[in-house]
């Protein structure tokens, strides 16, 4: 493990409005995770966990506490600004999958691409490279609504990767699959995490998924419950 | 990478692009075809204001416009002879043609009333097309004392064709004289005001009665309206190389109602054009809001995966913007289409003023309709994405991430 | 002297031996022009009453009444006495100009020569005509009691190019003038209807003007009072009128 954590969070509170209530998602959680960490989030609805991965992800910002991705301080810096950063350390995986219906998979993989200004030859290697990662070579002409969800779902995880982020965040990502295409898609993700020593962090309930994590989070009314602890994966 | 972007999403929701498109198209076709009819009765207002009446240039004598002269033809023209063929030499004119505009007195001995005359020479005069005979016959060749009447006149005067009566005025001089003449013809200019009081008259017959070998103008009549401008610089040229003391006007110069109407059409198409944008850039704007409503989640991801702000404002304009230019140019082939049954159907229209027949109704296709139909498209609809583009790039990405 | 004039005027029938024949008849018309003027402008400076009574086919009359101020041959002013809606307005006629001044307005307002073909400013116009001063005799003949003078304008400017006068014989009083334009046309016929005393000379008393353009159309002008009067040339000035 290298010695300085990709994420470190330093009593981050958020609490946000709904209505007339105001909803208190994180009370002062602090977190540090490790860089090429396969880490799980996991608790019940409500409990705060979408908030802690929406604030790393740097698409929320926090009310008070610090957020240091990378070494680099992001608390102060307003969300729009950070766009470049998570262009190019961070990459996204959607329950709902959040592919762009009028793009075929081939163009939703270099959609990330082109915002990184990647010339046409690095990003047709890269993105084959990346279709060939996920199996969807021949899937490349067709448009999501062609595709099953499982498919979907790689093309996500394809668009996620492409960039060569070291971080990716996923929020619920099988829980529109099937158990049989989830477990292929947990496999993918692991082995990926595996070679490629990305990190990955995981907002999840699903126990099979929290199975398979090398570090897990419990997460109950906004702050976190146990510690993350390095496990070696129980078999 | 947005511009393909764009123009895929313009195509999503097939049934709503088609209506907005349609709505474009048809405020695109109803533009070019008002501004098609405007287009044809300018020019049909100016040719006819032109040949009718004004002619392209008319020549005085200098200081004429500004004198106030005391007595007729104070400031007439002397010589014409010499200044008509030099005009008439220039292959670009069709003919010249002297008139002198005079009033005075008409009794039939029974009663005066005032006329006002314009006396003219009757073979050019009947080559014009001024006015509309309802009874007899036009002014003849050579028979200086014969009148043509207006409609009201003739009524006052009891006057048929054939009929005497007789015409009082001032000669040049200032003494009073007064001639018989013979009503050869009775006629209507479609203006009842001027039908009350105008008679034509032989240029001879004028100059017997103001006892002059003057005119007070020459009109010149080209064969293409274009050449106005460079055929009056030429004559301002030689006038000015034969010492000539003379002023000129050109026909846009005088014709006063002409102005009018194009003033008015122009107002009315305006007005139009108004509506027509109005009406665009809601329908627009309403189908680029609902596409955002219904892309929120898109565009909250692709925000979350690093798409800038202004890329995403971008995205929405330049959605906006091939609307219009795919609405424009539908628009443009809709009004050629248009356009064109309709110059093929003809359709009557009522007769105008003065009038007795009907004529078809026609459009003219102009480039600059249609171009500035074009624009209006184009720009309206970008227009209308401008500000629903401003809010979806500011949305909130975690809010349009959660949206259904 | 009547006699003498008699005599060459009745030469001048002959047919023409040479020019000093010619230039006695010009004198001798000119005096004979000068005689029958008198009748009709006496005095130098005066006041005249003139009744006018205008008569239409179909018997309409109409009635006015004015004062009539004048100076010389060639000007004059005429204040409107009657009807009472015409009371107030003056006109001023001079030679080359003719001006009405109305209550109503601020200003006087010129009146055009084409304007003067209109209405009683026409049979103004003749009115005061003055042969001798504005005419040339041309040739005179004889008719029954009267001489047939000629007359023709010595200024294209004058109204009526060609005048025929007939002037009787005995009195030099003229009996009738008939007035042409320029094509010849006769458009106006005065007679001299009647002649009385006043400002103890014997002048034209009645007048009638027949519209020859429009038979049946005739005015009448009666003339009263007649009197000497003091009239200052600043009288009959645009500015003037109306101020007094």
């Amino acid at each position: 493990m290298h010695p300085q954590p990709l994420v470190r969070l330093t009593d981050v509170a958020r609490t946000y409005p709904l209505g007339r209530v105001h909803v208190r998602a994180l009370t002062g959680v602090s977190l540090e995770v490790s860089r090429g960490d396969f880490l799980a989030l996991a608790g019940p609805s409500g409990s705060g966990k979408t908030t802690l991965l929406n604030l790393i992800g740097c698409i929320d910002k926090p009310d008070s506490g610090r957020i240091v991705i990378d070494g680099v301080d992001v608390t102060p810096v307003p969300l729009h600004r950070l766009a470049a950063t998570r262009r190019d350390t961070l990459g996204f995986i959607f329950q709902t999958f959040n592919l762009i219906p009028v793009l075929t998979t081939y163009e939703n993989v270099e959609y990330p691409l082109l915002l990184q200004h990647l010339p046409a030859a690095k990003r047709r290697d890269r993105v084959r490279y990346w279709l060939e990662q996920v199996g969807l070579s021949d899937q490349a002409r067709q448009r999501p609504d062609q595709l099953s969800g499982g498919q979907r779902q790689r093309v996500a995880i394809a668009r996620a990767m492409v960039g060569e982020p070291k971080l990716v965040l996923a929020d619920e990502p099988t829980a529109n699959l099937d158990s049989v295409t989830a477990g292929k898609i947990l496999d993918l993700v692991e082995e990926l995490n595996h070679r490629t020593h990305c990190t990955f962090i995981f907002a999840t309930h699903d126990p099979a998924l929290m199975a398979r994590a090398r570090s897990r989070v419990r997460m109950h009314d906004g702050d976190i419950v146990t510690e993350p602890r390095l496990e070696a994966r129980a078999s | 990478m947005l511009t393909k972007l764009a123009f895929r999403n313009v195509f999503r929701n097939r049934r709503r692009s088609a209506i907005t498109l349609l709505v474009i198209v048809f405020g695109a076709v109803g533009l070019i075809l008002f501004g098609g009819y405007k287009a044809i009765t300018f020019r049909g207002l100016r040719e006819s204001t032109i040949r009718d009446r004004l002619g392209h240039l008319q020549i005085y004598r200098r200081g004429f416009e500004r004198a106030e002269a005391k007595k007729p033809l104070e400031y007439g023209l002397d010589d014409g002879a010499q200044l008509r063929r030099a005009i008439e030499s220039d292959r670009r004119v069709r003919m010249t043609t002297a008139q002198i505009t005079l009033m005075g007195l008409i009794s039939n001995g029974d009663k005066s009333e005032t006329f006002m005359a314009t006396a003219v020479e009757p073979r050019k005069d009947r080559a014009m097309n001024a006015q509309r005979l309802v009874a007899g016959t036009n002014l003849p060749d050579a028979e200086p004392d014969a009148v043509i009447v207006g409609k009201g006149l003739a009524a006052s005067m009891h006057a048929r064709p054939g009929d005497y009566l007789t015409l009082m005025s001032t000669t040049t001089s200032g003494s009073l004289n007064a001639i018989d003449v013979r009503v050869a013809g009775i006629f209507t200019s479609g203006v009842k005001e001027y039908d009350d009081r105008a008679i034509k008259m032989p240029l001879a017959g004028a100059q017997q009665l103001l006892q002059t070998a003057k005119v007070e103008r020459l009109l010149v009549l080209l064969n293409e309206t274009d050449d106005t401008d460079a055929v009056r610089a030429d004559l301002d040229r030689l006038f000015a190389r034969k010492q000539w003391a003379l002023e000129m006007k050109d026909w846009s110069q005088l014709a006063t109602f002409y102005h009018q109407v194009v003033l008015l059409y122009n107002g009315i198409f305006g007005f139009i054009g108004m509506v027509v944008f109005g009406i665009v850039i809601f329908s627009v704007a309403n189908t680029i809001v609902m596409s955002i409503f219904e892309r929120t989640r898109e565009i909250g991801t692709m925000m979350a995966i690093g798409t800038t702000r202004t890329s995403v404002w971008r995205l929405f304009l330049l959605e906006g913007l091939f609307i219009g230019i795919i609405g424009g140019v539908a628009g443009l082939l809709g009004g050629a289409g248009a356009s064109s049954i309709i110059n093929n159907a003809h359709f009557m229209l009522p007769p105008p003023p003065g009038y007795t027949q009907g004529y078809p109704l026609r459009v003219l296709m102009q480039p600059g309709i249609l171009i500035t139909t074009f624009l209006v498209a184009v720009i309206t609809s970008t227009l209308s994405s401008i500000l629903p583009a401003l809010k979806a790039s500011r949305l909130k990405i975690v809010d349009a991430l959660g949206h259904i | 002297m009547k006699s003498i004039i008699a005599i060459a005027l009745f030469c001048a029938m002959l047919p023409s031996t040479g020019r000093t024949g010619e230039s006695d008849l010009r004198v001798a018309a000119a005096s004979v022009l000068a005689r029958a003027d008198v009748f009709r402008n006496p005095i130098d400076s005066f006041s005249v009453d003139v009744e006018l009574t205008s008569f239409a086919p179909g018997g309409r009359t109409d009635i006015s009444r004015f004062r009539v101020f004048g100076k010389g041959s060639d000007r004059s002013i005429v204040e409107f006495t009657f009807p009472q809606t015409e009371k107030g307005k003056y006109l001023l006629m001079l030679r080359d100009a003719m001006w009405i001044y109305m209550p109503s307005a601020s200003r006087p307002i010129r009146i055009s020569p084409l304007q003067r073909l209109m209405g009683q400013a026409s049979n103004g116009d003749v009115a005061r005509t003055n042969f001798s001063i504005d005419y040339d005799a041309k040739s005179v003949a004889e008719d029954g009691d009267a001489f047939v003078v000629d007359l023709v304008a010595k200024d294209p400017a004058v109204a009526y190019n060609h005048v025929r006068l007939w002037i009787d014989k005995q009195s030099y009083e003229p009996r009738r003038a008939d007035f042409y334009v320029v094509s010849g046309k006769l458009i106006k016929r005065a007679t001299y209807r009647q002649y009385g005393t006043m400002a103890g000379r014997r002048v034209v008393t009645e007048v009638e003007i027949d519209d020859l353009l429009r038979p049946g159309n005739r005015t009448v002008m009666r003339y009263a009072n007649l009197t000497p009067k003091e009239n200052a040339e600043k009288m009959f000035t645009k500015d003037a009128l109306g101020k007094w």
